[in-house]
């Protein structure tokens, strides 16, 4: 049985249909990408599956069960928004803590996994720092901690590079990727890039206009689209590909 | 050098408006120069004293209890939605700075006479947090929302924070200066109300009788003790108005 399900999830606002029957189910430790276009729902149906937003129709099923009646801080699940959403007043072991504090660990307790997360994510020396005070990489690597932190059933990334600057983005894509695979923790991360979606994803889902057109894995995806949109979104991949052989 | 004849009257039309507002802010200053001696004794009148230390007091009191009352009131206009959330909002936050304060003095008269709350320092408090409270609840709720935002109340939901978390561990924390700044203006208002204040706690010296209910009862009989308790009121208004300033300047 898989770890995590979307079960024909739709969302209206007015007339405007933003999510229609989306169907998806991820297995076990897999990372799926959503990939497409801005203001194709995507964000949409990470804010129903995290429960900050319900849906119209549909089922939002963790470990076997409809998580749709449990509150956003009951579902055990682990958010990292477009930018990163660190608490400005905190410092980088104060944005960790959050959420071990919520869950009343003890002070040692609380210091000990902040250690090892700090050591995990390569963050040794910036326990003291302000957000402001890090690069956008460092930013990604304590938003990953914190949300890894509460040991969450599933992990949500929302546009994790499109804050990253460019001179850096290959390499902050590379070490999200290593991380990922390493932890072991099923993601469902939406991109609208199609090379980041490629680089992250053990399979893509595109979406636009609300629906989800095709769901397969990278290399499937490439040799055989559904349709013209499909092939127009990937594009850029094709052309990457071409220049890579 | 002037473009055109309408700019020149646009100029000379604000210059009379900047002109009138200082000279009416500092006139008082110019009024006490001219007969300081006898102010300056005023100053020391019991009955000023009096006065000033039941403003002040009141004030904090208003000021404390508003904040006491805005956060509930901040996290409810924040964060629930429900049927007229916005007429709720304008009765809370923008009814109280236009109701007549000499009819909600008659009200809470008519309200809480029968307890034997009338004419008593309780009754100061009462009168003055009606028209100040507001100004807490108003910054307060618009700071949070930019909080909400922001995006962050959800993502410590995500973390597992229960309403008690989210309020003192990030919403307080981001909102510190505008509650600061909220608390400022609640005080400085609290401080500056006449009409509530005479018609449902009069004026009891040393029990109700604050500075602007003196300044009203003296101003025709007893000029100097007028203009000693208005310049203690005026003096620290601006200082409010310069701390809140300075504390508002601070946010980021």
């Amino acid at each position: 049985m898989s770890d995590f399900q979307i079960d024909g999830v739709s969302k209206s606002y007015g007339s405007n249909k933003v999510l229609d029957n989306i169907s998806l189910s991820l297995e076990p430790q897999e990372t799926m990408v959503i990939m497409g276009p801005s203001g194709c729902g995507k964000t949409t149906l990470l804010l129903i599956t995290l429960g900050a937003l319900a849906p119209d129709q549909g089922e939002v099923i963790v470990g076997g069960k409809s998580v749709n009646n449990i509150p956003i801080e009951d579902r055990g699940i682990g958010y990292v928004p477009q930018d990163f959403g660190l608490f400005p007043h905190l410092t980088v072991y104060g944005n960790i803590a959050f959420g071990l504090r919520v869950r009343n660990m003890e002070d040692g307790e609380i210091r000990r996994a902040v250690g090892s997360l700090l050591e995990a994510f390569k963050l040794e020396g910036l326990a003291e720092r302000k957000p402001r005070e890090l690069s956008g990489g460092q930013k990604q690597r304590v938003a990953l901690a914190r949300a890894l932190g509460i040991s969450p059933s599933l992990l949500l990334l929302d546009e994790p590079l499109s804050n990253i600057d460019e001179a850096t983005k290959v390499e902050v894509r590379r070490n999200l990727k290593d991380t990922l695979t390493k932890l072991k923790v099923t993601t469902l991360c939406v991109v609208h890039d199609p090379e980041d979606a490629f680089m992250l994803g053990d399979r893509i889902a595109v979406m636009y206009y609300g629906r989800i057109i095709q769901c397969a894995v990278p290399d499937e995806l490439l040799r055989d689209p559904k349709d013209d949109v499909v092939r127009k979104l990937i594009a850029p991949v094709y052309v990457l590909k071409r220049t890579q052989t | 050098m002037m473009r055109d004849g309408f700019e020149a009257i646009i100029n000379a039309l604000a210059c009379v408006f900047i002109a009138y507002m200082l000279i009416s802010l500092f006139y008082l200053y110019v009024a006490v120069g001219e007969s300081f001696g006898k102010v300056a004794m005023a100053l020391f009148d019991s009955r000023v004293l009096g006065a000033l230390t039941i403003s002040v007091l009141s004030a904090f009191i208003v000021g404390s209890l508003a904040v006491a009352v805005g956060i509930p009131a901040a996290y409810l206009l924040t964060f629930k939605e429900f049927r007229g959330k916005e007429a709720l909002q304008m009765l809370l936050v923008d009814m109280p700075q236009t109701f007549p304060p000499v009819t909600e003095g008659l009200v809470y008269l008519l309200m809480f006479g029968r307890f034997g709350l009338a004419y008593t320092f309780a009754a100061v408090i009462i009168a003055k947090f009606y028209v100040s409270a507001p100004f807490t609840v108003s910054f307060l709720t618009r700071r949070w929302r930019e909080v909400k935002n922001d995006g962050y109340p959800i993502i410590a939901r995500s973390l597992g924070a229960r309403t008690r978390h989210l309020v003192s561990w990030v919403m307080l924390p981001l909102s510190a200066r505008d509650l600061l700044a909220g608390f400022s203006l609640t005080w400085a208002r609290a401080m500056g109300e006449l009409a509530a204040t005479l018609v449902f706690a009069g004026a009891i010296p040393w029990r109700t009788e604050t500075i602007p209910t003196l300044v009203y009862l003296t101003s025709q009989g007893a000029p100097e003790i007028a203009m000693a308790a208005s310049v203690i009121a005026e003096t620290l208004s601006l200082i409010a108005l310069f701390s809140f300033r300075w504390i508002g300047g601070g946010r980021k």
